[in-house]
């Protein structure tokens, strides 16, 4: 890699971090470097300061705790993918987690950076939308939470302050009748998205859906929420005719380009099929349908 | 390709072995490590080690870096370089541009054919990322820091990359700067009997026709191109470590470009990364390098970026193609036409012998007895890198068995007959053989339908056709694809007399020394880039000797020691320079004899060799035997009064003929209705290259080459926007395939040895390359055969697998066919 040069700071401590954004002019956060070092590598980015947090090791966590799951800011998708937790009670994540970039990479890239990347092909923050999730914000001011639907502004533009941090996201821990899902199209291994679709339902104890979030991912501007499928779902019970019907108003909602991932009608497409098939596995995974496929092969 | 070559005698002599040659199919090997034994790869060692040698591990004192300033444009009359700022920075040594080339002659450069190329752009960039103007600093940082500081004033015009558009009328000029070109028309060419074919095609029951683009590709080596040059004043000499398939061809040329006498550049090209034809051509940044070095007299090296790579390296393909077929209503093929429109870039630079535009391409009647055929192409001018060097193709191999066995394909369909059928009623038969097409190229050996025969029944081919079956009776999710290719290659240029590149006839070469101490070193012209040279050609010499192959060095790539050779490519290898190889082991074996006759006090004539023993003996007294190990003592220590001390060979070989190898593959994919994936359900492939060295290797180059042929037809394309800006310019976007896209790969192989060969081997390396990408685009049409889909073009990634299925109403809706189970007391409902 051949960037141009650039300072480098390697804060230990959150506090030492936003002392270094504050004080410094218009520095850049590296994380696991899953964009920023590419960026470099192709000065795109032509940081002349980066503050490396890598060297943050609270910062390092997956846990449950007060209700929510807590991923901090060196949480790298392996770390998500070899989770047990994840396995048990995360369903979107587990599914997301294999399917970012390649395994070089999910060695290094972080969840949170992704999300704080805000490229609308990232997996994340369709994830984080459906689950109704929060980014923790940490400044000179202190931490606030941004509730996902408020982070996403633009492709690589959020809300986050100029002399913030992410140092964490949370989203609320499932209860007994929840399940979620991600389903990811793309071409080959280590490609974006053509296409992908997070999905948590959560069901009263008779089997209507009570609250439904739907996060779609490459088929917009940001990572963007499939309201009119999420009220659609609302208050029925789970069926063919049902699903068919979000995943048409999901795709419907979802606003593609044309590119070299495929055509903007075959991603509108894409969004139905995805939609319900994640539907299909969030329900089966909250315990209240099993989903039979009549010929499968 | 049918006039005879003046082979001189005594080479005819060795070419045809006493006791017939090797037969690995009835002994291998002998254990020493000989033909048809799986050796581990001796280069293995440092490469797995990490002890490689590759362009930029070279590091000499004093060395500079050179970065390449290249332009954003596609197509740009450049008003103005202005390298003050650049050359002001501290590390910075100095900024080329044309001007400084062109004091020392050096501001163009020939291509591969003929045409003449800009080193630096003297006037009109003609493609994006051409060489504009070259930083030489004390680091690499430096060069680039440098070269992002050069200003560049351009002209930017209106650029031309399609070549349909290319030809017409108001299309701007690509070449404005040759006097006679007044469009962007390089040439045409035919092959074949226009008249016959026509007149075949006009009484023919059934005619079939298809439109295929085989998409611009990149070779993609792993090792980009690079160079460190180095001019030594005291000497007046010129070595360049470079990337490099063809050292010594690469000389010629290089002393042709700079004035310096042929004696005083030496070529070096170490352990290379990666070729696949990438690395056949010469590249700007080795001569910008060079003229660095020479002026400023200090080694330079320059190593291209992966993105430079991709932008700027040979493509291959980008041959527009329609294809027809006239047959009898019995499926017997009688004619063949195509036409071709080639996107040659912005220079004619394709790797083709000089008597050979299209290269091989008239090996488009592929593997299939064809009464008439007929061939044209054009090729034109566009605002693209130029290329069109083989990628792991033989010369438009590649594109005219593509176009052969996809016409097959749809032939079959048209007259509702099994695709593997067809292809048996159609096959050049075995008896046949040598062959000669109606395009007039002579097959050496081949026995087609035994190979299919083997790969259907590796294959459990009537399985497949009734899950084929079933799977559309139950109107099922993911559909069954079953894709036949019944390839034939052409491998091993020349003869000379009729192939050559720049010129140089291509024949290759061989330098056997045996030591003293019974060990041996073999020096060849042509340059591994990972098909295992240093062992492969070992394992000839131990053969041909009856040495043990861990006594035998084989030394490739640097000029000043290696016989003069035209290089690795378009699979010539083991048929030229191994042919090379075992007659040069023929000569020394020759004159070891009358070293034996002397050391067992016997006539030279009643001595014996072994090849099973590996000894040489006394006829009819097998107890008086001498290996050779033995006689290379006495060649140095007793050698007899009348003959030289010593003993070694050289033998320059000029082949009678190409080769053919061939072989069969059949794909089973599974498409999915609603997304347009594609799985692999069986991938096998039956490969005959004649007689086989090292089975190990020869499927390793197979599993390789399956895998550059999934890419091709199912991920990558070389693309451009209308401004002529590459959008497919680095990884993200030129998409390769990895381990998770490539399916198990069942290998199986028959052997039809060549008969001209001295070992009756054929080349192999590219069959699978040539051989996978028709099979796989079979194997998606197939699965929508049945409602009339013809065709898919490749890449043919989800989304356009999905539309073909779409428009022949074969699109699932999601959740078609699903049913949800409520559980207790619950109605399922329905769909």
């Amino acid at each position: 890699m051949k960037s141009a040069p650039f300072e480098h700071h390697e804060p230990e401590t959150v506090d030492e971090a936003v002392s270094l954004l504050e004080s410094l002019d218009d520095p850049t956060i590296l994380a696991g470097g899953q964009s920023l070092v590419p960026m470099l590598r192709f000065r795109l980015a032509n940081p002349d300061v980066v503050v490396d947090i890598n060297g943050i090791d609270s910062l390092d966590y997956l846990r449950e705790e007060d209700g929510s799951l807590r991923l901090g800011a060196l949480a790298r998708h392996a770390d998500v993918e070899d989770s047990d937790l994840i396995d048990e009670k995360y369903g979107s994540f587990a599914d997301a987690a294999p399917l970012v970039a390649d395994p070089q990479i999910r060695n290094r890239g972080t969840v949170v950076g992704s999300v704080a990347q805000a490229d609308p092909k990232g997996d994340w923050g369709s994830i984080l939308l459906a689950h109704e999730g929060e980014v923790i914000a940490t400044g000179p001011d202190g931490d606030r939470a941004v509730p996902a639907d408020e982070f996403f502004l633009l492709p690589y533009d959020t809300t986050l302050g100029e002399q913030e941090l992410i140092t964490e996201i949370r989203v609320p821990e499932p209860g007994p009748n929840e399940g979620s899902a991600y389903h990811k199209l793309k071409r080959k291994t280590g490609d974006y998205a053509m296409a992908g679709v997070g999905v948590r339902l959560v069901f009263d104890d008779d089997g209507v859906i009570e609250s439904a979030g739907i996060g779609m991912t490459a088929v917009d501007i940001t990572n963007a929420r499939a309201t009119d499928a999420e009220e659609h779902l609302e208050g029925e019970r789970p069926s063919p005719d049902l699903f068919a019907t979000a995943g048409e108003l999901a795709a419907e909602q979802s606003n593609p380009e044309s590119d070299e991932h495929g055509g903007a009608d075959y991603k509108e497409r894409m969004v139905d099929v995805l939609t319900q098939r994640a539907l299909g596995d969030a329900a089966e995974r909250a315990g209240t349908v099993t989903v039979e496929r009549r010929v499968t092969q | 390709m049918s006039s005879e070559p003046d082979t001189p005698d005594a080479e005819t002599e060795y070419q045809h072995d006493e006791d017939g040659g090797p037969d690995p199919e009835k002994h291998c090997g002998h254990g020493r490590g000989g033909m048809g034994e799986e050796v581990t790869r001796k280069e293995d060692k440092r490469f797995i080690t990490g002890r490689g040698n590759y362009v930029d591990d070279i590091k000499k004192p004093g060395m500079l870096h050179c970065e390449i300033v290249r332009s954003p444009h596609a197509h740009a009359r450049i008003e103005e370089i202005d390298g003050s700022r650049a050359e002001a920075m501290d590390d910075v040594v100095a900024v080329l541009t044309a001007e400084d080339l062109l004091e020392h002659d050096l501001a163009t450069m020939p291509t591969l054919m003929d045409d003449t190329q800009d080193v630096l752009v003297n006037d009109k960039v003609k493609f994006q990322s051409q060489e504009v103007a070259a930083v030489i600093a004390k680091d690499r940082y430096a060069a680039k820091d440098g070269a992002e500081k050069v200003e560049v004033d351009y002209d930017v015009l209106d650029p031309v990359v399609d070549a349909e558009e290319a030809l017409e009328a108001d299309a701007p000029l690509v070449r404005d700067e040759l006097d006679d070109q007044e469009d962007n028309h390089i040439f045409d060419w035919d092959t074949g009997d226009e008249e016959a074919t026509d007149e075949v095609f006009d009484q023919a029951d059934v005619t079939v026709e298809e439109d295929m683009l085989y998409q611009r590709l990149h070779p993609a080596p792993i090792e980009t191109c690079g160079a460190v040059a180095d001019w030594d004043p005291g000497m007046d000499k010129m070595t360049v470590h470079m990337t490099s398939q063809a050292p010594h061809a690469h000389r010629t040329l290089f002393s042709q470009v700079s004035g310096i006498p042929e004696h005083k550049v030496r070529i070096v090209s170490p352990d290379v990364g990666g070729g696949f034809g990438n690395k056949v051509p010469i590249y700007p940044g080795y001569v910008v390098a060079a003229a660095a070095s020479y002026v400023l007299e200090q080694p330079v090296k320059w190593i291209e970026e992966r993105s430079e790579n991709i932008q700027t390296t040979g493509f291959a393909r980008d041959y527009d193609m329609t294809g027809e077929l006239a047959a009898t209503e019995d499926g017997v093929i009688e004619g063949v036409k195509v036409d071709v429109l080639a996107n040659h870039g912005a220079y004619n630079a394709a790797a083709q012998p000089s008597k050979f535009p299209a290269g091989f391409f008239n090996i488009f009647t592929g593997s299939y007895d064809i009464e008439a055929a007929y061939g044209s192409l054009t090729a034109a001018f566009t605002n693209t890198a130029p290329g069109g060097v083989a990628y792991r193709c033989s010369f438009r191999v590649t594109e005219a068995v593509y176009l052969i066995e996809r016409m097959v394909k749809v032939l079959a369909d048209e007259l509702d007959l099994d695709p593997a059928e067809i292809r048996r009623r159609n096959f050049i038969p075995s008896d046949a053989f040598p062959y000669e097409s109606a395009t007039g190229w002579n097959y050496d050996s081949g026995n087609y339908e035994k190979a299919l025969d083997k790969a259907l029944e590796m294959a459990d081919y009537e399985h497949y056709r009734e899950e084929q079956q079933r799977r559309i009776d139950e109107d099922a999710d993911k559909l069954i694809g079953i894709g036949i290719s019944s390839f034939t290659e052409v491998v091993g240029a020349g003869p000379g007399k009729q192939c050559d590149i720049a010129g140089i006839e291509m024949f290759d070469s061989a330098d056997l020394r045996v030591n003293p101490t019974g060990n041996a070193v073999l020096r060849v012209g042509v340059q591994t880039q990972g098909q295992g040279h240093e062992t492969t050609f070992a394992q000839i010499v131990a053969e041909e000797l009856g040495m043990d192959v861990d006594s035998i060095t084989v030394e490739h790539g640097d000029t000043d020691t290696e016989p003069y050779g035209l290089g690795t490519y378009g699979s010539r290898s083991t048929p030229v320079a191994g042919a090379a190889a075992a007659v040069a082991a023929r000569k020394v074996r020759d004159k070891a004899k009358s070293i034996a006759a002397n050391e067992l006090e016997a006539a030279e004539e009643d001595i014996e060799w072994d090849r099973e023993s590996g000894e040489f003996h006394v006829a009819g007294a097998p107890d008086r035997s001498i290996t050779i190990t033995e006689i290379a003592a006495g060649a140095y220590m007793n050698h007899p009064g009348d003959e030289e001390p010593g003993l070694e060979a050289v033998n320059y070989y000029d082949p009678p003929e190409m080769t053919y190898p061939f072989g069969s593959y059949i794909v089973v994919v599974e498409v999915d209705r609603e997304t347009g994936e594609v799985d692999f359900e069986k991938f096998v492939a039956v490969d005959d290259c004649g007689n086989r060295i090292n089975p190990m290797i020869i499927e390793g180059q197979i599993h390789g080459g399956l895998a550059q042929g999934i890419g091709t037809a199912m991920l990558e394309k070389v693309t451009y926007d209308d401004n002529g800006n590459v959008t497919g310019g680095d990884f993200m976007n030129y998409l390769l395939p990895t381990a998770n896209e490539i399916p198990n790969f069942e290998t199986g192989h028959t052997v039809t040895p060549s008969p001209h060969h001295p070992i009756g081997a054929k080349g192999v390396g590219e069959s699978p390359t040539v051989g996978s990408p028709p099979a796989i685009v079979n194997a998606v049409v197939d699965a929508m055969s049945h409602a009339g889909v013809s065709h898919v073009e490749m890449p043919m990634t989800p989304d356009v697998v999905w539309e073909t299925l779409d428009e022949a109403g074969l699109a699932h809706q999601p959740a078609h066919n699903v049913e949800f189970d409520l559980g207790d007391g619950a109605e399922p409902a329905d769909d």
